[in-house]
């Protein structure tokens, strides 16, 4: 019977830190600049977010720390040009969602919602004025944006919003509520989809705005350091230069959506490779029956499972990357890596936290953290099926989504 | 062949590595001459059995360290190998000397033999670098890996006064604030567990610690309990340590907690269960009650030269 | 002012070990850094820049992989970038003359490097760079106040620590610093790869690359660790204490 410890000095077990599960060395694709980004997220990661992630889970906060070091590293909005933005590739942004989501998802879905839903849809759509107002200070953390689609009746059918806009006077003035709303309470504005005279409209909101108020929703078992808020708006007055003017539609928020969604797709693999890691580094360490169960059949498969459905996930995110590089993409190319991509992690960080036992609950270990996390990932940014409803329709013609025609 | 020790300075005597010095030299044969640096212990260093001759150098460069100023005011006094002791002072002063004389350096040696032959640890230990040198060069020497010659020497005693001029200025002493090594950084690592029994006992693993020039960890279990600083916590959620030495003081040995430890290139444990799983990854158990074992341990510490 | 770093790439510290042959492979190495103390150095540089507006100059000597470093020296913001290219072992008393050279030719008035590199933990390189420049040197530095022309440093002694002042041109060997290193931005790391950097040869330095006076060199795995032992009853304390400092060489 082989010791803990001569495993150790034989050389089957050694520990030395976090390393990135990358079978098929798929970041040798990356460029040179694109793997340094790699490096400067992950070691932030390691010493900004694993350590204190946990207590911040605990504790129901995303620590304003995160804002500031997320910022000055410059990643915020990524492959957004001009405007104090990085200017990266959406391969480059991809990377940077997955090192995020490495640590936690709720570090991702910051960035996400500021770079993706806030920060591009004034980017795309806004006017000069709103993207030199309001741009470079995203794209640094000073200010925070947040994103309101989502409404208490109305989740995977947006386009039945009720949140409505009506012109009077000099603005705008806004009624309803959204639910759900990453950053809502930290936000410095939202972005807030309503309808004006029947047609869904981009509207920027600013936090003092009179008759508006963003509450934080509490209770939460999943991204637990992420803020998720509600916005209410009674009676809320905004000037006229507040609507974005590019977009009218549903176009507006399903594109913010999309670039969303895209880097779900990457994050995803992170969470999962996470979750590899510790279950491999569990399974070399635990011995029960006299062995490491690692030497175990069943165990082996379930990490066998983990490393082909990894690796890929990981073709799958940076073959998409290149189409967003290139603008070969459809949606449903990116359905179906952020459908599949979160699956897999989910179902990754579940298998994960059977190898670890009982030990897996506990917050010790990052995987039933990253498995509630993946809950909200899976639905949020069109749930799992919607995502199958998208692709569906792509194939036969036929849309699904409701019972009429 | 001859060599030419460079004392560690001291305030009073000498200090302990130079008899280990000299018994290097003697071990390469040879004569063996000791230059002492300012400070004192010219007396003492003449007993050591194996050495020669003794020069005391004294002179306005030597009232406080100037590694530049020490090696140009000794580069005409030096004749063959150079040993100095692997301290950072000694280290800083041997490669200034190699440099003084155009020849190269060998720090932080563990074994020195004829030949001459030197290991020494690199990679921070993970690997070891074996060496062969002509008489022409600097080598420092790691103190306590060699054991000290023996007194009963009586070499000639000389001085020699420098006219080098010391080019930095020492301003203020800054009281150190007890500043407490963290674990991340430490070589060694003493750390408790639930087994002390009480928060104010890691008043004793500071004893230890500070005579060992140690961190003080902790297992996360008294962290979460006795309300310690996250910072001492080693393991899963806390950090992960690779100390040369690690010594676990009334910690079971959690799988959490040797997640964070097992690295560690030496394992202490003492554990009053026998059977604790600590013990499955120690170098060195010891099974006792922590209250026996620690205080017998520090003295031992103590005692050693 | 003109402030050189002397920066060393080394594997990372978390990396893994593999030697054949008598070398280590780097090839098992996954992930190379600039070397710790080395980040202190340059991080002291850095405020340098911002308070007395130096110019940072970040110089290597290594293979071409090293190379990396500077653009990660430049990515926090270093101004100009020079590469000594250089394959295989060298003595200390050569790498020591060829950045003393680059030191000069850049026409620094201060250097600053890390007290020890983390792959040979030797510590050599400050201190003899300073004896071939003729500069005074300051050892185990945590913290430096720059005016200009003139430092005030914090180093540690035996004693503890000391406010030590000297003027330029000089050398300082850095310790852990005091001073948050900064995190890389992403901005910078797009215009680090466009930075230029001087290569230079030993040739060119007009230094002789021999390896000193050390005929052999090879590098092995430390000796396998006896097998576990345990000792019964706090008598035994003693007997540890003695194998901690005869067996394993720790204490
Ligand atoms: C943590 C978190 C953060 C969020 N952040 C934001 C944010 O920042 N901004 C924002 O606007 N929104 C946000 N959301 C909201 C999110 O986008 C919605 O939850 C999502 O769109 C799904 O809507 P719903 O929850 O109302 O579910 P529903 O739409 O009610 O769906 C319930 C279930 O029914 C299924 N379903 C729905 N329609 C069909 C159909 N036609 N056929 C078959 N099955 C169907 C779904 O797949 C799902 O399983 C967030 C959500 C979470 C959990």
């Amino acid at each position: 019977m082989r010791t803990l410890k001569g495993l150790y000095l034989s050389g089957c077990i050694d520990i030395m830190g976090y390393e990135a599960l990358d079978f098929y060395d798929v970041d040798s694709l990356l460029t040179d600049e694109e793997r340094m980004i790699r490096d400067v997220v992950r070691d932030w990661v390691d010493s900004s977010v694993i350590p204190k992630i946990e207590n911040a889970c605990r504790e129901g906060v995303f620590l304003d720390e995160w804002r500031q070091e997320i910022g000055s590293m410059g990643i915020l909005g990524a492959p957004l040009k001009g405007y104090g933005c990085p200017g990266l590739s959406y391969t480059a942004y991809g990377v940077i969602c997955r090192e995020l989501e490495r640590g936690d998802s709720g570090i991702r879905s910051f960035a996400s919602v500021q770079g993706s839903l806030a920060m591009y849809p004034i980017w795309d759509f806004g006017s000069e004025e709103q993207k030199e107002r309001y741009l470079p200070k995203m794209a640094t953390g000073e200010l925070i944006g947040c994103f309101g689609l989502t409404e208490p009746d109305y989740g995977s059918n947006p386009g039945d919003m009720v949140t409505k806009a009506v012109e009077d006077g000099d603005g705008f003035v806004l009624n309803g509520a959204k639910m759900w709303i990453t950053n809502g309470t930290i936000a410095d504005l939202a972005i807030v989809w309503a309808k004006l005279d029947g047609v869904i409209r981009g509207f920027i909101v600013e936090k003092d705005d009179p008759g508006f108020s963003a509450p934080e929703m509490k209770g939460k078992h999943s991204l637990k350091a992420s803020v998720t808020s509600e916005l209410v708006f009674q009676d809320c007055r905004i000037p006229k230069d507040r609507i974005l003017p590019g977009v009218k539609g549903l176009r507006g928020p399903f594109s913010c959506l999309n670039n969303a969604r895209y880097g779900i797709s990457w994050g995803a693999v992170g969470s999962a490779q996470a979750c590899y890691d510790s279950a491999r580094s569990y399974a070399m360490s635990r011995i029960q029956f006299d062995h490491p169960i690692a030497a175990y059949q069943l165990i082996q498969n379930k990490l066998a499972w983990m490393l082909r459905e990894i690796t890929k996930a990981q073709l799958l995110a940076y073959h998409l990357g290149e189409k967003k590089d290139s603008g070969t993409w459809i949606p449903e190319h990116i359905s179906l890596a952020k459908m599949n991509n979160v699956d897999i992690a989910l179902e990754i960080a579940r298998v994960s936290r059977d190898i670890h036992g009982a030990n897996g609950i506990l917050d010790e270990y990052p995987v039933m953290r990253h498995m509630a996390n993946l809950e909200s990932v899976k639905t949020y940014e069109g749930t799992h099926d919607i995502h199958n409803l998208i692709l569906g329709r792509h194939i036969t013609g036929i849309q699904a989504f409701t019972r009429e025609a | 062949m001859t060599v030419t020790i460079i004392a560690e300075q001291q305030q009073e005597g000498t200090h302990p590595t130079l008899a280990q010095m000299v018994s290097a030299a003697k071990g390469l044969g040879g004569t063996c001459k000791v230059i002492i640096p300012g400070g004192s212990g010219e007396q003492e260093a003449s007993n050591i059995s194996g050495v020669d001759k003794v020069m005391k150098m004294t002179g306005e460069c030597f009232s406080s360290f100037d590694s530049q100023s020490w090696s140009s005011s000794m580069k005409n006094s030096i004749e063959g190998t150079v040993l100095l002791a692997a301290t950072p002072a000694g280290r800083e002063l041997g490669a200034s000397i190699a440099a003084e004389l155009g020849i190269s350096v060998i720090q932080d040696v563990t074994s020195i033999s004829p030949g001459i032959k030197l290991e020494r640890p690199v990679y921070s230990g993970k690997a070891i670098e074996n060496l062969t040198t002509s008489e022409n060069c600097v080598i420092t020497i790691r103190p306590n890996s060699i054991e000290a010659a023996e007194m009963g020497g009586s070499a000639e005693i000389t001085s020699q006064d420098s006219t080098e001029s010391i080019r930095l200025a020492v301003l203020e002493a800054i009281a150190k604030a007890s500043e407490k090594i963290d674990v991340s950084e430490a070589d060694i690592i003493i750390s408790g567990g639930r087994g002390l029994g009480d928060a104010s006992n890691f008043e004793k693993l500071e004893e230890v610690a500070s005579t060992l020039g140690a961190a003080v960890g902790a297992s996360r279990a008294v962290v979460d309990e006795w309300g310690l600083p996250h910072s001492m916590q080693v393991g899963q959620t806390g950090k992960t340590v690779t100390p040369a030495l690690y010594i676990a003081v009334g910690i079971s040995g959690a799988i959490q907690h040797l997640a964070g430890m097992r690295s560690s290139r030496y394992i202490v444990a003492i554990n009053k269960d026998p059977d604790a799983p600590i013990f499955a990854v120690a170098d060195y158990g010891i099974v006792a009650s922590w209250e026996d074992a620690l205080p017998a341990m520090h003295d031992a510490i103590k005692a050693l030269p | 002012m003109k402030a050189a770093v002397l920066i060393k790439q080394v594997p990372d510290t978390t990396a893994k070990i593999d030697i054949s042959g008598g070398e280590v492979d780097e090839s098992g190495i996954a992930k190379w850094s600039i070397s710790p103390y080395d980040e202190y150095a340059l991080e002291s540089a850095l405020q340098m820049q911002k308070d007395v507006g130096a110019t940072v100059v970040a110089i290597t000597l290594g293979p071409d992989r090293a190379s990396k470093s500077l653009v990660d020296a430049a990515a926090v913001g270093a101004d100009e970038l020079v590469h000594i290219s250089h394959e295989g072992a060298i003595g200390s008393f050569a790498l020591q003359t060829a950045l003393a050279e680059a030191v000069k030719r850049v026409g620094a008035d201060v250097v600053l490097a890390g007290k020890q590199a983390a792959d040979t933990n030797a510590g050599s390189t400050a201190s003899g760079v300073a004896k071939i420049l003729n500069w005074p040197c300051v050892g185990l530095v945590s913290k430096i106040d720059a005016s200009e022309g003139e430092f005030e440093a914090t180093r540690s002694t035996v004693a503890g620590l000391e406010r030590v002042s000297v003027s330029s041109p000089c050398v300082f060997a850095f310790d852990k610093g005091e001073d948050k290193l900064r995190i890389p931005n992403v901005r910078g790391i797009m215009m680090a790869k466009k930075k230029p950097v001087q290569k230079h040869t030993m040739a060119d330095l007009e230094v002789d690359a021999s390896n000193g006076g050390i005929t052999e060199s090879s590098v092995t795995y430390p000796p396998q660790k006896p097998p576990g032992q345990k000792f019964e009853g706090a008598s035994s304390a003693p007997e540890v204490v003695s194998r901690l400092r005869d067996e394993a060489n720790v204490i």
